[in-house]
């Protein structure tokens, strides 16, 4: 099975050709890149069994064999609607940067090239199922975008950039120094080393030290996504990085950071997330106040947007850190509306900034007067920003709340639904100061251009279709969602593991069909030989609040994955 | 079809027609928008119709209540919500009264919305309330409730702001959804508890548990459920202390206020109420919250509507007080008795706003009545349109107002003990009513005819010499996001007449539908929706002819003293603020509280609004500034550069220190491997 | 004679030669010093080869003086060089490549 290779490298072979074409044709071949990964990513995800195997088109090779690193690709329903969310977020960053004059720059091939680098980079992330090939394009998504807020950005881009990365690499350094300790420390004595992260799910990491694991792991994704009180690069990055680019940034790469949680933070180190979850908890609750407080007085448009995205990663990481299906669940829904409802309005942005050629709230206003289509348009993105009841948003915000509620405290739940109501204040704020109102002194009435609403017309109808429907987001996310938090919620408290699987009887059910295909291979000792059932006994010393499998009376082993089993 | 079929077409006819009138905005031309969007309304209200008689062709055991739903919403680890509808007497009742007033209140936009710029996104803005208001009615489970509101309130938004262009408007528009958001909040905070003790969404489920699940004491965790819900009622109904943003809304069109903020939004509260009746029951305390807080805000608002000078405030103050009734109704358990005054009350406002819109355009948009008066010869229809509807709002025999507060008084009286309090409370807040409600009747048609209403008798409309914001005097033109330069009354407008006429003759015989003990179609149809509350059925008849005439006579009483305060001094020939002035001063501290709508904004403000600004700015100019800007990052990266820094110094560029270093290394390691051996 | 005294005498002639190299300013002696450094070091392999009795020795002194012809070659090519585009020659001075 070829495909998820093909996914993965295609923008960047694409970012390659691109050099090599006339400067003339370059944004052109980019979008074509652009687009048939799209259309590929569609294919993969409408073939996505929901009630298949975990994984799904594994692609298995050795990469470096003295380390025991591997290359491994799969989609999940972990990572399948994020990577869709990110084909389409690059699709509509390049079309935006091919039409804008980034795109007949002279120094044009560059961008492209760099954000080509850059998609490849992002789905190898999130389609890596080896730690170190992960935390590599993890480092890697990074890089591109250094290049392009420097050479391309507005303002005091240089300064503003390398606050970025320093900041940003300091804590992916972390991650690199957690990531080997992980797959060391996981291995059992006489066996090989392996990152594959089912693998070592299975194996089970020793307890003592996953409170300094977790830690590492928590602090890179923090920063990414990013989160109070290491969210200072935000405020110079984003002024400084042109916008289509900031549009990507914002609306996919914070959401790796959360799907690297779910997909190795949390199942990986069951007990240091149960031992440090309340202080995530904590960080994330502040955010959303802080964050929301702040984006309800700047009158910079793009800081609006800016601590908007805090906000509402904070809301996504109450969900993950919830230990709960419904709150993960919730959580990956809502980075994929917050991704489409960000693209929508960093566009939208962007083309009040032409009209007055600042972003700043106070030279805008009354828009609307002269560009009614713009409006309209502009108001279903802002609907989504403030999850108005209808969207999808309001859907992942009510499952959030709701784990939030359950899994963690309802007076968290409380604090964190103010957050609610100041997103309603701030999201209004940015329309109605750029929309309404008389029209500004400086601004220029007149209706977007043709390619400016076609453009901003696929983020809303995303958000219109998602609202219909939003189950079938959420559909493949469930049993993976459960599977990522029942360790962890095991080693908070055995009943919870207990509540989670007579709450959702599916998850029952994968968790059985898990169990059994481990039990089958695992006594005839599996992978790594004695690796395995030296496995058995780590995994379940380690995970000393292992639940008792009601239907069977057996201790499930929530963490066997079935691929570990059966490469 | 069956009534689940026609509910689905009743649903989605107003979407079509926003959809419609939303995407050839630029091709509709006249008045055909306003026919298709009066059109799609009225289509839906037939297919009510063929609901309703489908839900009455049925046996009345138990085959009344019907859920249909489409498709899986979302269903994940717990929480299963469908795409579904309830359809029941209750929602059909509901639907009545929104469809029918909708396409009335649509047919009298066409005329007088013409020649606005924003015509035709009028009726789309219209059509698509409606569809909202739909969905919030019929949804069959408590996220689908919580969508409907949610749209409700941004469709509420979004005509507030209609003329968007003026910022009193856009700045009443995000005060009301900011208000709106937090009753959402409250709405889905008390069902995230519900859902946790029933674990289900679905409204059926969730009641026939319910006295299981929860007992009958009223537990802990329901109690604190239905407050959080209330919370989101009492927001949407504009109750107190979560009001503030009704007085506001009157920045939108007339019709908007008669639609929206007087017949329909403002009543989801006490539908919502009415439909959790099964879970009201199971907790006394709640009751009395709503009772209580139900029965405060109709008086705090009479109080109100006795000074104000803005004509739609008025009629806006008036329309808080009423939902105070039903609110206090539908809490203490008379639940058809609410819904009564809810329908009956959606005739006699709607009728009311449309007049006052009436009046408003005689006067070139001027809604200050210390401006009007005199208008009963140039304005006959109107005049009576305002008269019909008074009389009905102030509880006169026969008008159908008369019987449905009456009602409510006599279910809420019934409960014995303290209830008799907030009868009281009722009977005193019946009278307020009928006094300020004939103080603006009075005051525009009574005395001498202003100039405007001179022009008016000689033939001519009044037009502003230049256009301006009523209530803030700026200059303002006709384009876009401004009220267009035509002015329609009643009087020369068919389709104003038309619609009025028919809310007219509801107003006067709707109360056939709820004579007591005499002829009660109504409280059988809604019968076994509430089978179990025990209200229903304990109204003694003492009570009930205690309430008609002690009602009644508050409600003449008013009239009178409202004569005779503001309509007599005319006679003589002074203003007709001589006495009421008089009042003014002697009663100074009084008089302000009451002007200052008794301090909820300012306490609001103190509160809430600039702490939170006052944060935000101090975070944004400073913390962010210092703290994390200068000693998180600077310092992260200030140890970096600095750590750099220092290694760097190695790199001298003397190649003497290189040399040395390398002979150095090279003595170091030679010595090393010597005396290894 | 036994091989010690030549051992000394290439000790102390290396260590003559590191000291100019690390001191010396002027880069022709630097070159010098650089050139008695590695005759110090041919000295001292060919009197280990002598008390040895091994050829191989002889050979490997010839390579070095090789090596140090050519490098002296380039050497004095790039001090030239310098000299003719700058008036001191100082290696002080010559230390652009510094971090």
């Amino acid at each position: 099975m070829y495909h998820l290779s093909v996914l993965l490298w295609l923008p960047a072979a694409f970012a390659v050709l691109g050099l090599l074409v006339p400067s003339r044709t370059t944004r052109w071949v980019a979008v074509v890149g652009a687009l048939l990964t799209l259309a590929l990513s569609v294919v993969l995800v409408l073939d996505f069994e929901a009630t298949g195997p975990a994984l799904q088109h594994v692609t298995d090779a050795t990469w470096i064999s003295a380390l025991g690193v591997r290359y491994e690709l799969a989609l999940t329903g972990l990572n399948m609607w994020l990577a869709l969310l990110a084909t389409v977020g690059f699709a509509f960053s390049i079309v935006w940067a091919a039409m804008t004059p980034l795109g007949v720059d002279r120094r044009a091939k560059h961008v492209f090239f760099h954000l080509g680098i850059a998609q490849s980079a992002v789905l190898g992330a999130l389609l890596a199922q080896d730690l170190i090939l992960f935390v590599a394009f993890f480092d890697l998504m990074l890089i591109p975008f250094f290049f392009l807020t420097a050479q391309f950005g507005n303002g005091d881009r240089v300064p503003a950039t390398i606050k970025m990365i320093v900041y940003t690499l300091v804590g992916s350094l972390l991650m690199l120094v957690a990531a080997i300790a992980v797959g060391v420390l996981a291995t059992p004595p006489g066996a090989e080393v392996s990152y594959n992260i089912q693998e070592i799910a299975q194996r089970g990491v020793p307890e003592g030290s996953q409170g300094w694991l977790f830690a590492c792991f928590a602090a890179a994704f923090l920063v990414k996504m990013p989160q109070f009180p290491i969210h200072g690069w935000l405020a110079d990055g984003y002024k400084a990085m042109p916008l289509p680019v900031l549009a990507v940034f914002s609306g996919v790469l914070s959401k790796v950071a959360v799907y690297g949680f779910l997909q190795i933070a949390i199942p990986l180190l069951p007990q240091g997330t149960a031992d440090l979850r309340w202080v995530v908890l904590i960080i994330a609750v502040v955010s959303i106040l802080y964050a929301s407080t702040v984006a309800l007085t700047t009158f910079n448009a793009r800081m609006v947007l800016a601590y908007s995205s805090v906000a509402q990663l904070g809301f996504i990481t109450l969900g993950v850190m919830s230990l709960r299906p419904d709150g993960a669940a919730g959580a990956l829904l809502q980075s994929v509306n917050h991704g489409v409802a960000v693209f929508g309005a960093f566009l939208a942005v962007a083309i009040l900034g032409h009209r007055t050629g600042s972003e700043d709230l106070r030279d805008m206003g009354g828009a609307a007067t002269k560009a009614p289509v713009f409006a309209v348009l502009f108001v279903v993105v802002t609907y989504a920003v403030l999850a108005m009841p209808g969207t999808a948003n309001f859907v992942g915000e009510f499952l959030i709340l709701r784990g939030t509620w359950e899994g963690s405290a309802p007076a968290l739940a409380i604090v964190a639904s103010i957050g609610v109501a100041l997103a309603a204040v701030y999201a209004l704020r940015l329309f109605i100061r750029s929309s309404h109102n008389r029209v500004g002194p400086v601004i220029q009435p007149r209706e977007g251009a043709r390619w400016e609403l076609a453009l901003l017309a696929v983020p809303v109808l995303l958000i219109i279709a998602l609202a219909v429907h939003p189950q079938q987001t959420v559909e493949a996310a469930d049993q993976a969602a459960t599977r990522s938090v029942l360790s962890a919620a095991a080693a908070v408290s055995p009943d919870r593991a207990r509540d989670i699987l007579a709450d959702d009887p599916s998850a029952q059910a994968a968790a059985e069909a898990a169990q059994s295909a481990a039990g089958g291979t695992g006594a005839a000792g599996g992978a790594g030989g004695a690796g395995a059932a030296g496995g058995a006994d780590a995994s379940g010393a380690a995970g000393a609040e292992t639940a008792i499998d009601p239907a069977t009376g057996q201790p499930v082993d929530q963490t066997a994955q079935t691929e570990g089993a059966g490469r | 079809m069956s009534p689940a079929e026609a509910a689905w077409i009743v649903l989605l006819l107003p979407l079509l027609g926003a959809v419609v009138l939303g995407l050839g905005f630029r091709v509709w031309r006249g008045i055909t928008a306003g026919i298709i969007g009066t059109a799609a309304v009225g289509l839906a209200f037939v297919f009510t119709l063929i609901t309703l008689f489908g839900l009455l062709g049925r046996d009345e055991e138990g085959t009344r209540q019907i859920a249909s739903s489409l498709y899986d919403y979302v269903s994940v680890g717990g929480v299963d919500v469908k795409m579904e509808i309830l359809v029941d007497p209750l929602s059909v009742v509901m639907l009545l009264v929104v469809t029918g007033v909708s396409t009335l209140i649509h047919l009298y936009s066409i005329a007088y919305m013409r020649g606005d710029a924003g015509y035709t996104r009028f009726f789309a803005y219209l059509n698509f309330f409606v569809f909202s208001m739909l969905v919030l009615v019929l949804a069959g489970n408590f996220v689908l409730l919580i969508v409907g509101w949610g749209f409700v309130g941004a469709a509420s938004y979004m005509l507030i702001s209609f003329w968007y262009r003026r910022t009193s408007a856009t700045k009443a528009g995000i005060k009301a959804f900011v208000i709106n958001v937090v009753g959402d909040v409250g709405l889905v905070l008390g069902v995230i508890l519900l859902l946790k003790e029933t674990n289900s969404v679905d409204f059926l489920d969730t009641f026939h548990s319910a006295k299981e699940t929860f007992g009958e004491d009223g537990s802990g965790s329901l109690t604190a459920a239905l407050l959080l819900i209330m919370v989101g009622a009492f927001a949407k109904s504009a109750q107190m202390p979560l009001h503030t943003w009704l007085p506001d809304a009157m920045e939108g069109p007339t019709p908007v206020s008669s639609l929206i903020h007087a017949a329909t939004m403002v009543t989801a509260g006490v539908y919502l109420i009415a439909r959790l009746h099964p879970l009201m029951e199971l907790s006394p305390t709640a009751q009395t919250v709503g009772a209580i807080i139900g029965c405060a805000t109709l008086l705090v608002a009479g109080t109100i509507g006795l000074v104000q000078t803005d004509l739609k405030r008025v009629i806006a103050y008036s329309t808080m007080s009423q939902i105070g009734y039903m609110i206090m109704g539908v809490s203490a358990g008379a639940y058809v008795a609410g819904m009564f005054h809810l329908m009956t009350h959606a005739f006699f406002k709607a009728l009311l706003f449309m007049a006052a819109g009436s009046l408003i355009s005689a006067m070139a948009g001027e809604q200050n009545m210390n401006k009007m008066g005199g208008f009963r010869k140039a304005m006959p229809f109107t005049f009576l349109a305002f008269v019909i509807g008074g009389l009905a709002l102030s509880g006169i025999p026969p008008f159908s107002g008369f019987f449905s507060k009456d009602e409510i008084l006599a279910g809420v009286a019934s409960e014995g003990g303290w209830h008799w309090i907030l009868w009281g409370a009722g009977i005193f807040g019946a009278f307020l009513t009928a006094v300020y409600t004939w103080r603006m009747i009075f005051r525009a048609f009574w005395g001498p005819p202003v100039p405007e209403a001179k022009e008016l008798e000689e033939g001519h409309l009044h037009h502003a010499a230049e256009h301006r914001n009523p209530a803030t005097g700026e200059i303002e033109d006709t384009g876009v996001g401004f009220p267009g330069p035509e002015h329609h009354i009643a009087e020369r407008a068919p389709a104003m007449r038309m619609a009025m006429s028919v809310l007219a003759v509801l107003a006067v015989v709707g109360g056939i539908l709820g004579i007591p003990h005499v002829f009660t179609p109504l409280e059988h149809f809604l019968e076994p929706v509430f089978e179990e509350a025990h209200a229903l059925h304990h109204v003694d008849t003492s009570i009930t002819v205690l309430g008609l005439i002690v009602g009644s006579l508050a409600g003449i009483a008013g009239i009178a003293v409202a004569y005779v305060i503001w309509a007599k001094p005319t006679t003589r020939g002074e203003a007709s603020t001589a006495i009421s002035s008089g009042w003014q001063r002697r009663f100074a501290p009084v008089h302000r509280l009451f002007v200052n709508k008794w301090y909820f904004d300012e306490i609001i403000d103190l509160l809430i609004v600039r702490p939170v600004r006052g944060f935000g700015r101090w975070a944004h100019d400073g913390f962010e500034r210092l703290v994390i800007g200068g000693a998180i990052v600077g310092g992260t990266t200030g140890a970096v550069r600095g750590a750099s820094a220092v290694v760097r110094r190695l790199q001298s560029g003397y190649l003497r220190t290189y040399s040395a270093v390398v002979l150095t290394g090279a003595a170091v390691l030679v010595i090393y491997f010597l005396t290894q051996s | 004679m036994s091989t010690g005294w030549y051992l000394a005498v290439s000790a102390i002639v290396f260590a003559i030669g590191a000291g100019g190299v690390t001191t010396r300013r002027n880069p022709l002696l630097v070159l010098v010093c650089l050139e008695l450094m590695l005759n110090a070091g041919n000295l001292a392999i060919v009197a280990f080869a002598r008390m040895h009795g091994a050829t191989e020795g002889h050979v490997f002194a010839l390579v070095v003086m090789v090596v140090a012809a050519a490098e002296v070659v380039v050497g004095l090519g790039i001090v030239v060089a310098l000299y003719r585009n700058r008036v001191a020659v100082d290696v002080d001075e010559l230390r652009e490549l510094h971090g």
